[in-house]
């Protein structure tokens, strides 16, 4: 969200004083315990005008910035009417400037840096004070900074319900796209567990004391961030930063499309975690934590159409983009049109369908058929093989076309269900249809423990293709939460059925049901798990 | 007053503060204030005009135990001054 603009009285202001009234006020500034500044003055505040003291009615009162008088709301205005140029004060209890011209609150981000970096180095000296002895190794100077980051503006709903590890992040900028995806990987369990235990530890990373750029360590830093028990809204400034320095045809504060982050950053963690762990041996499957959450296989078999002889290869998926057919809808099977009775609307299970339909190459993709010996008009279907514990569907809205040089959004809404039963788009059972259901010698049957899936998160786009926004909705414990950058608030399950679903991420039965004994667990925050003790 | 003073009124505005964060009223009211900016459009509200529309319903809607625990504080010091 765009900073407001100034008006024109804080234009004016700015350009005769610059900051030199927040400076003069800098001193006085003094952090609370529940995240406010006031302004603690030498004598009894009160109106120099009626006398009215701060403690008294539910007057605010407001120190001008420039001769530094102190009014309630009624004097306040006849003080800027006197004195020309006055118009801008500070509320006493909150540190927020106010324009007695516009009659409103009004906001510069100088002044807000000003009281950020005044709370963060009270923060810092109080987490220094308490620093008693050396600690003893690496992992309890993680404690320690743990402690510091939750002694820092705490929250006090923590005590109130919200699970663990919810938590807003600020948008540094049009990077919705980025924190959507953020959400969804934060709360994906695999994932959680994998950072949480320290299997990936910024402290003892090679590549990091090397100085090389390390993304599964920025990582790590959110993790311990979101988990901290601070609900304050996070920044994952170096995250960004790290990523641009990567994709650096990306680093632009332009929107970005949410999914190409997602195997962006996927791509970055498998990078990182199999080259420096060598995890990826040749002709074996990678083992890094992306792979092992995300990776399934895909089957597709290629039939001549002439003599009927497949030829059938594997291919390994992060995610699967589903084509999204506005237009059709759900066709009955038998028939090749529409129902009469069924409405045009598009389903989760009509995208699978499509995506697992026997679809006939065109007459200029010949390939060439081993028994014919020539090329042959063939046809094409997709099957899984395999299924990941964690499923990516992506829905493709976003459509390029290259003869009209245009892009544009499919804005329809796509019915998709909570649980998820993928069988009927496996292999087994794709394949077994085809033959008539006959018993196949298929290696490694009985797929289809494992094919049922729940979700956990929904990213969704709402707007236009260039300047939409996205929004993250997941579900913990059984409740659903918005994520809409740094707002995060409880929504009705019905909101989330009827979004406008983008990525949809499902996991295993089994993984969410273990997940659920774990966050049942997790009562307290991670500070008071780790209390700061020496070993 | 003997109440400012002594520092106890500082004390009491903490607790109540801690009180309404805890219990979700601060939530309700941010909610109610983000609804009411969202029909008068961003531009047309002043952070005057909420306090003005916001403060009855806020003062409706504070739980009967945070005021039942404040006015219980409160009988409490006036007895121990009076001591």
């Amino acid at each position: 969200m765009k900073h407001p603009d100034p008006c024109n009285h804080l234009s004016d202001y700015k350009l005769r004083h610059g900051t030199d009234g927040y400076k003069s006020l800098q001193n006085m500034f003094t952090p609370l315990n529940d995240g406010r500044i006031k302004i603690k003055l030498q004598e009894t505040t009160r109106c120099s005008h009626c006398s009215v003291p701060q403690h008294h009615s539910s007057k605010r009162l407001y120190i001008c910035l420039i001769c530094q008088t102190v009014s309630c709301s009624s004097h306040l205005l006849s003080h800027a009417r006197s004195n020309k140029g006055h118009d801008l004060a500070v509320d006493v209890e909150r540190s927020e400037l106010y324009c007695s011209s516009c009659v409103d609150q009004v906001y510069d981000p100088d002044l807000d840096g000003l009281l950020v970096s005044k709370q963060v180095l009270g923060s810092l000296s109080v987490a220094v004070a308490s620093d008693g002895v050396g600690g003893c190794g690496v992992r309890s100077s993680k404690k320690r900074r743990l402690l510091a980051d939750s002694q820092f503006l705490v929250d006090r709903r923590e005590k109130w319900s919200y699970p663990l590890g919810l938590r807003g992040l600020n948008n540094l900028g049009s990077t919705c796209f980025m924190n959507a995806v953020l959400q969804a990987l934060v709360h994906a369990p695999p994932l959680r567990n994998f950072w949480l235990s320290g299997q990936h530890n910024r402290d003892l990373c090679p590549r990091r004391s090397m100085g090389l750029l390390c993304l599964p360590c920025d990582l790590d830093v959110i993790f311990s961030a979101m988990f901290s028990g601070d609900r304050t809204p996070y920044s994952p400034a170096h995250l960004l930063y790290s990523w641009w320095q990567h994709s650096t045809n990306l680093a632009t504060y332009e929107q970005q499309d949410s999914h190409e982050f997602f195997i962006s950053l996927l791509d970055c963690i498998h990078e990182n975690e199999g080259k420096s762990k060598c995890l990826y041996k040749d002709h074996e499957e990678c083992q890094c934590i992306t792979h092992r959450a995300f990776s399934g296989l895909l089957r597709s078999d290629v039939t001549c159409t002439t003599c009927g002889s497949t030829s059938t290869t594997y291919d390994p998926f992060i995610d699967i983009s589903l084509t999204l057919d506005s237009a059709k809808g759900t066709k009955s099977r038998n028939s090749g049109e529409p129902s009469v009775n069924s409405p045009m609307m598009p389903t989760l299970s009509g995208c699978l369908d499509l995506f697992t339909r026997s679809e006939k190459l065109g007459p200029d993709q010949k390939l060439n058929c081993r028994s014919c010996g020539v090329k042959r008009e063939s046809s094409k279907q997709m099957s899984i093989r395999r299924l990941p514990p964690l499923l990516c569907l992506h829905v493709k809205r976003f459509e390029h076309s290259l003869t009209r040089k245009a892009s544009r959004k499919i804005d329809s809404y796509l019915q998709y269900p909570f649980r998820l039963n993928m069988s009927p788009y496996l292999s087994s059972s794709i394949i077994g249809k085809r033959f008539g259901n006959r018993v196949f010698a298929f290696d490694g049957e009985g797929e289809h423990d494992g094919s049922e899936f729940e979700i956990f998160a929904v990213v969704t786009h709402s707007g236009m293709l260039a300047s939409g926004h996205y929004v993250t909705y997941l579900r913990l414990k059984g409740l659903w939460y918005r994520c809409d950058d740094a707002w995060i608030n409880e929504v009705e399950e019905e909101v989330v059925r009827g979004c406008e679903c983008y990525m949809l991420f499902y996991a295993q039965e089994r993984v969410v049901q273990k997940a659920h004994k774990e966050l049942s667990y997790q009562v307290i925050s991670m500070a008071d798990a780790f209390p700061f003790v020496d070993c | 007053m003997v109440l400012v003073e002594s520092g106890e009124k500082e004390n009491l505005m903490e607790l109540v503060r801690d009180r309404l964060v805890e219990s979700g009223w601060k939530d309700e009211m941010r909610i109610a204030c983000r609804e009411h900016v969202k029909k008068k459009g961003r531009k047309d509200v002043t952070v005057d005009e909420l306090i003005r529309v916001i403060t009855p319903k806020g003062r409706a809607s504070v739980p009967d135990a945070v005021k039942e625990e404040l006015l219980n504080r409160i009988q409490k010091f006036i007895q121990s001054a009076a001591l």
